[in-house]
């Protein structure tokens, strides 16, 4: 990867960036961006269609006791991956089954399933932080691209062109699914597997990416992007590309705060999503004609 | 007489503790419209959620169709998020095409799209956002989309709600020309005696359970006020 590392730095130097802009891990944080961003922001329109906003919190939050479990079992804190996958996955196929099982509605459900993880997360955290400082968790709560290896940025692009491959793959199935259940079964459309489908792909490419955008933001996401998008966009094409398109710019932009103001990736990214999202929002409104709709 | 495509034998569907449906028995002939009326709350869309297969019942539905025969389905509510930026082109797309609609409509689609729209009256309009129609041309969208590929069973849950009278000529035109020309079964949920009386060959009228089944006019006029 060093190739990458030595483009990246003749860049920066190239386009007169500052000195805090030319180091390795920057490299290694623009890298990690470039090929999360297309991704969490190419899932994001299809979150935001199955109205999984609320669901991809809890997946969060489940994020940090998965990492606490892993902790308290005595893994490596730079190596937690198994135990966060695990924990989520577990976490997100049950909450599909009881959200399908159950006849209260899904936010109830999902709300509840939040607080049982964020429960258990924090009971955990008492014990993990026996053994290491809370500042080294910090770094997974809230994403720093300090923490990221070659081995996390090959991770990402080997799961990120499988977990793309299976959503275009699925992609018609999701969304006739997204738009009407009863119809999509009617039309043949697996639609228990793509539900159960669908979150075990949002959780991978959530887990994947906890290292630069933190446990706590990484909601946002697979969330404001598509937000954004829908100001904007007028097809599902435009939809895709403008998500990633917001979730690219937001990505770098957050990192570029994140090194020169030395404050959190994650939470730097998200303020750039937001504002993404605000700059939209009138632009939304004036091209649906009718700027006095709520 | 004709053969039947689809016979439901002491059907019943229980919600909360409630009976919604109680010993449906009921044989619906190839080849027909078999208009079901009834109250609110009679079960009339349960009983076609219950055909599809969508909830648990108890009992027996018997489907006579062909092997792989397609399945049509028109449905009373289409709660889709309306902002969400999906053009009709690609709605209907959705089904008719393994490449992602979001990376562009192939050129089969496309043309399958377009004469679809214009079957149901819609013409040119592909590029159109599902969620700027009003509630008739949204129906008008659905039909499009139940009737291809021409399904040997369409099930539809009030199609003509929202039509104005052209629209509903047009979809009583389409409807009895699956029926004549490609012998389609229809079953059909509707609150429009007038409709009823024009193309239905069969009506029952259910409230919870048959309460009487045969020809429109005489079903019609034994039901009265209740079905309205």
């Amino acid at each position: 990867m060093s190739w990458l590392y030595d483009w990246w730095i003749a860049l920066a130097k190239a386009l007169g960036l500052s000195a805090e802009l030319q180091y390795p891990f920057v490299a290694r944080g623009v890298v990690a961006i470039l090929l999360l961003a297309p991704l969490l922001g190419g899932l994001s329109h299809l979150v935001v269609a199955r109205r999984l906003a609320f669901f991809s919190t809890t997946l969060g939050q489940a994020a940090l006791t998965g990492l606490v479990i892993g902790v308290a079992a005595g893994q490596p804190l730079d190596d937690t991956y198994a135990s966060i996958l695990g924990f989520c996955l577990l976490v997100a196929i049950v909450m599909v089954y009881v959200r399908r099982q159950a006849t209260l509605p899904p936010d109830t459900v999902i709300g509840v399933f939040m607080a049982f993880t964020l429960g258990l997360g924090i009971c955990l955290l008492v014990a993990a932080t026996r053994r290491f400082n809370i500042h080294q968790i910090e770094a997974v709560m809230f994403g720093s691209v300090l923490t990221l290896t070659d081995h996390d940025l090959v991770l990402v692009l080997a799961l990120g062109a499988l977990l793309g491959a299976a959503t275009a793959f699925a992609y018609n199935a999701i969304l006739a699914d997204s738009l009407s259940p009863p119809i999509a079964r009617a039309r043949r459309v697996p639609t228990t597997a793509v539900d159960y489908g669908f979150v075990v792909i949002v959780t991978i490419a959530i887990t994947v990416s906890l290292k630069v955008i933190g446990a706590l933001l990484v909601e946002a996401m697979v969330v404001v992007p598509a937000a954004a998008a829908r100001n904007v966009a007028r097809s599902t094409r435009s939809y895709l590309v403008w998500s990633m398109v917001i979730a690219l710019v937001a990505g770098l932009g957050g990192l570029v705060i994140s090194t020169v103001w030395r404050v959190p990736t994650g939470g730097a990214i998200v303020l750039a999503l937001s504002i993404c999202f605000f700059i939209t929002l009138p632009l939304g409104r004036w091209r649906s004609g009718s700027p006095d709709r709520s | 007489m004709s053969e039947s495509a689809l016979e439901l034998d002491h059907v019943g569907v229980r919600r909360d503790g409630r009976a919604v449906l109680e010993d449906i028995s009921l044989e619906i002939n190839a080849s027909t419209i078999h208009v079901v009326i009834g109250p609110n709350g009679a079960g009339k869309s349960t009983l076609l959620a219950a055909v599809l297969g969508q909830i648990a019942f108890s009992g027996t539905i018997r489907q006579r169709l062909p092997a792989g025969a397609a399945i049509g389905y028109v449905p009373q509510s289409f709660v889709a998020d309306r902002t969400l930026p999906i053009t009709i082109g690609e709605f209907l797309a959705l089904s008719r095409q393994r490449w992602p609609v979001c990376l562009g409509l192939r050129p089969a689609a496309r043309a399958k799209t377009a004469e679809l729209l214009a079957k149901v009256g819609l013409s040119g309009m592909e590029r159109r956002r599902l969620g700027e129609l009003s509630g008739g041309e949204l129906r008008r969208v659905l039909i499009a989309n139940a009737i291809d590929p021409v399904p040997a069973l369409l099930l539809c849950d009030e199609p003509a709600t929202g039509l104005d009278p052209d629209a509903v000529a047009q979809l009583d035109a389409l409807l009895c020309e699956l029926r004549d020309q490609h012998h389609t079964t229809i079953v059909m949920v509707s609150h429009d005696r007038a409709q009823v009386r024009r193309i239905a060959n069969r009506v029952t009228l259910i409230d919870r359970t048959v309460k009487d089944t045969g020809q429109p006019a005489k079903v019609l006029e034994r039901a009265g006020d209740v079905a309205t």
